[in-house]
Parts: structure tokens; sequence; C-alpha cells
């Protein structure tokens, strides 16, 4: 499915008196892959629960394509937009990681032909017929991503996508956020691994106590280092290598900054 | 000094499972070391830690063969997930930290002190009237920390601590760290995150499988970081540099 643009004017939202949003403007474009950041409890997460109708704004209004959130009911809004928890255990309940992932094509009446093939892209196959609940931790959130993934969102939402991942679980997330992308989904990641932001998102909105308070290419921003300190954010350990080098045209992703330093002469260990 | 937990050939199978999630472990744990395990999901970083503490099999149950001698007095054991290891019981970050030191029966001037330094250790001093109900997932999981502390642990086990946190609070926990081993306690470490780890390990243990793959001082151990992945792919001549100021100084100008 190809994506949707996402409109967000003027939106405000409390927990009681706690005021989580305080005025949020954003406009995405269909295709684009946004990182929201920013330090716990400046107003990610609720963002982005705007988007799929499980919290409505007291004021403001919200778009994805030509629906207004407000019209829709949350089941509606998971047609276009894939929502996955940043815990995965919100999200599992069929008695095998096969079943949990087929639930929501079938739910939404498409074919289930995809499962296979997202079950294997994220390394789920040889665990495909265990129960949810016997798979670690770590590989149940890629089960909860797959169920996702499975539905062929026009907008893909991810709550700290990478968090508790080891590092061959992170390069499947990355490359599957990737082939979405190019495929014009949109994609918007709530993180705070600004590594994973670096390999796989195009703009960084960064918010503070309920408001945006950067927003900016990424590739910009990670060689901003006083923005990101304001932010609480270092540069990911790519741009702390480009920067040692002195790397030319600012790469970002780790095969770029392999390919910026082709020609390096290296000196051989001398001290153990 | 002597070790705080020997184990010896260890190997532990959770009940129902087909295969051992710990197979031959050896490895001791000394005072004042971080000792970080490192390893994909499913290696058997957390099971180490849990055997390593006494919680497996004693609470969670299983098989254990092998030897494993714990001489510590104390194990102190913080998960991932801070809300899951408050009380529920106290109002103010201060009763929270006493908590288990009281429950201990110290006398309450003892619980007091042994509170207050552990606030001040993390930090966290400023935050003792606060409700922890109220705290962010950063100061919530450095409050389990102190009242772990609290209660005087000669060793302190950390399962993936920041994998809620945000980077800021993340660098911040892993900081105290190092302070914490200097002050006697034996740290393990359970992380993913070996670029954080890199910086306050004085030993790197990883498992791949179950088993013990690799055991040294840094940079032994490290071969995975970002630093030296780009490194190794960018052509690097082994042993490969694992923080940017060591790949700095193998560039030849």
């Amino acid at each position: 499915m190809s994506g949707c643009a996402v409109r967000v004017d003027g939106v405000r939202f409390a927990y009681g008196a706690a005021e989580a949003l305080r005025g949020v403007s954003l406009a995405i474009d269909a295709g684009e892959q946004v990182a929201l950041v920013g330090p716990n409890g400046a107003g990610k997460t609720t963002l982005t629960r705007l988007l799929v109708a499980l919290r409505r704004p007291a004021s403001g209004r919200v778009t994805v394509g030509d629906w207004d959130v407000a019209t829709r009911r949350p089941d509606e809004m998971a047609r276009r937009v894939g929502y996955a928890f940043q815990h995965a255990d919100q999200q599992l309940f069929a008695r095998s990681v096969r079943e949990d992932v087929a639930f929501g094509p079938r739910r939404l009446g498409r074919s289930t032909a995809g499962v296979e093939a997202v079950l294997e892209e994220l390394g789920l196959a040889a665990v495909a017929g265990l129960h949810p609940y016997d798979v670690p931790p770590p590989a149940r959130k890629l089960v909860a991503l797959a169920g996702i993934l499975a539905m062929e969102p026009g907008v893909l939402v991810l709550d700290e996508p990478t968090a508790g991942l080891d590092g061959a679980q992170r390069d499947r997330v990355v490359a599957a956020v990737r082939r979405r992308a190019a495929a014009g989904v949109t994609v918007i990641a709530v993180s705070h691994d600004l590594a994973f932001v670096a390999e796989a998102g195009d703009r960084v909105v960064a918010m503070r106590e309920g408001r945006i308070v950067q927003d900016r290419p990424a590739r910009e921003l990670m060689y901003d280092r006083e923005a990101l300190t304001t932010l609480g954010l270092k540069p990911p350990a790519t741009v702390e290598v480009s920067d040692a080098l002195g790397l030319r045209g600012r790469p970002v992703r780790a095969e770029e900054v392999v390919e910026a330093m082709r020609g390096i002469r290296w000196r051989r260990e001398t001290s153990e | 000094m002597t070790a705080l937990v020997t184990l010896e050939h260890v190997r532990f199978t959770y009940s129902g499972a087909s295969r051992p999630a710990l197979d031959g472990v050896s490895l001791t744990i000394a005072p004042g070391e971080v000792l970080a395990v490192a390893g994909a999901t499913g290696a058997g970083a957390s099971t180490l830690l849990l055997v390593a503490t006494g919680y497996a099999p004693r609470v969670v149950g299983g098989t254990l063969t092998g030897v494993r001698a714990i001489t510590a007095r104390r194990c102190g054991v913080v998960f991932s997930r801070p809300w899951t290891q408050l009380t529920g019981l106290c109002s103010t970050v201060r009763e929270e930290v006493a908590f288990g030191a009281a429950s201990y029966g110290l006398p309450p001037g003892e619980v007091a002190d042994a509170a207050a330094r552990a606030m001040a250790a993390l930090g966290i001093a400023r935050l003792a009237d606060r409700d922890p109900a109220r705290l962010s997932g950063g100061e919530l999981q450095r409050v389990v920390v102190a009242a772990t502390l609290a209660m005087g642990p000669d060793m302190l086990a950390l399962d993936d601590p920041a994998a809620e946190l945000d980077p800021e609070a993340a660098d911040a926990l892993y900081a105290v760290l190092p302070d914490i081993a200097g002050a006697g306690t034996g740290v393990l470490l359970a992380t993913p995150d070996l670029d954080r780890a890199a910086r306050v390990a004085t030993r790197v243990v990883r498992l791949e499988h179950g088993r013990v793959v690799a055991d040294g001082t840094p940079p032994r151990g490290l071969e995975e970081t970002t630093v030296a992945v780009i490194a190794r792919a960018a052509g690097c001549p082994a042993p490969y540099p694992t923080d940017v100021a060591a790949l700095r100084a193998r560039v030849a100008r």
C-alpha cells in the first residue's frame, strides 16, 4: 500500500491536569521517514497515539490521508496506520507466533499470503509455531512488528522499535523499515536510539515538554552538536567516527561512513 | 581477592526447555569489577545473572548441574523495567529507597543513613520527597538501583538496566557503575549495548548459545562495538579499535 500524508494542527492534550501536548503542529508527507526524539515525558508517544485514535485531542485536528481522525474509530484507523507499541506484550494474544502475525490481515479481510514472508524477513520463521510468550521478550517485539507489517499499512508508527534488541535484530528492523520506505510507506518512529534514527530516518522532529523544539533533516541535526546537547542527545557512533576522522559529505549511516573512509591508510597496532 | 561467585562447568536448563540456556559456563565474579555480559538475545546473559545471583533455579525453577559457589552475602538484582520493582507501598522516594534495608530489621538510624548514602551515590537526593509513581523512567530506575544498594549487597546484578531509558538517563546510570564497583561491590551487567558497556566495563564476557566465547579485559570482548565493526569494514587490520580515540590513533596521516 502506498503511503499517506499525516497532518497534525494545533493539537493539545492533557492527562488530567498534566499537559502532555501544548499546541503541536506537524506536516508529514506521504513516504517520509520521521523520527520523533526527546526525553522521557516529552509527549512523543502521546502524539503518536492521536494518529490512531487511541487518544483524542482536547483541541486541534489530526488527519491521515483524507481521513479526519476525529471521525474514525481505532479499528478503522488500523486499516491505514500500523502501530507497534513499545511493549509488545500489549499486542500479542494468539496461540502461535504465526497466528498472531496472521490475525491483522485476517481481521481486515485481507489475504494472509504475505505472512510467511514477513516472518522470514524478521527472522521468526524458526519460531513461527511457538506460543508468542515462549519466545524471549525481544523476539516478541519482532512478532508484534511482524503483525503490523503483515497488514501492509500506508503509515507505520513504531514506538521504540529497537529497545532491548540485539545487533542482528536491530539490523532486521532497519532493513524492514528501509524496504517499506522504499515502497512509499510513511514511517514515524519514536526512538531514543539515534543510531537507529541515523540508519532509518530522514527527518528528525524533537519534542520537549509537549512542544516541538526542532524539526530538521537527520543528516543536518546529527552534525549539530550544540542542538543535540540541548536535546540531551549525543551523535551516534557513526557520526563520532566521521567527526574524528574529518570525513567528507556528512555520512550518518554505517555504510556511508565506511564508503567515506575509502583510501585511509592504516597503522598496524604497535602496543598491545 | 576472594571471588563473590564461582561457576564451574555450569549447565542450566529451564523447565520444559529442550536445550540448556547455559551450557558449560565457567567464570568467577570478583569484588570491585564491572563485568559486562554481552551476547545476542537468547545467548544466556539474563540467565547467567539469575544463576549467579542464586535466583535460578531457586526462584524460577529449572535444573542446574556443575559447580556453583556463591560466597557473596547479598546479591541485588535490577531488571529492565523499574516500575516492576517498586514496592507500591511508599509515597516518597526516601521511603522507597529505605524499604528493603528496613525490612532487614536494622536500627532506623542505620536505615536512614544507608538510604541517604545510596541516594547520594545515584544522584537522586533531590528527589527524596517526590512520589515514586510520578517520576520519569530514568529517575525511577535510579531509585530502584539506590533501593538495592541501600540493602548493602556485595554483588549488584543489572539486566539491561537502560532498556527503557532515554540516552541521557542511560548514560547517567552507566556512569555510576564504576563508583559502585569502586566501593568494593561486584557489578554484573548484562547488556546488548556494547558501545555503552565499553565505557564502564573492567571485564567483558561474551556468550553465544549459552557458552562463553570470550572472557577478557577490554578491548578484548569488544570486537562488536559500532566503531570496531566500522573499522573492520573499512579495512583496518586487526586488532580492531573499539572506540573513536583508538580508531583515530590507527589512521596514518
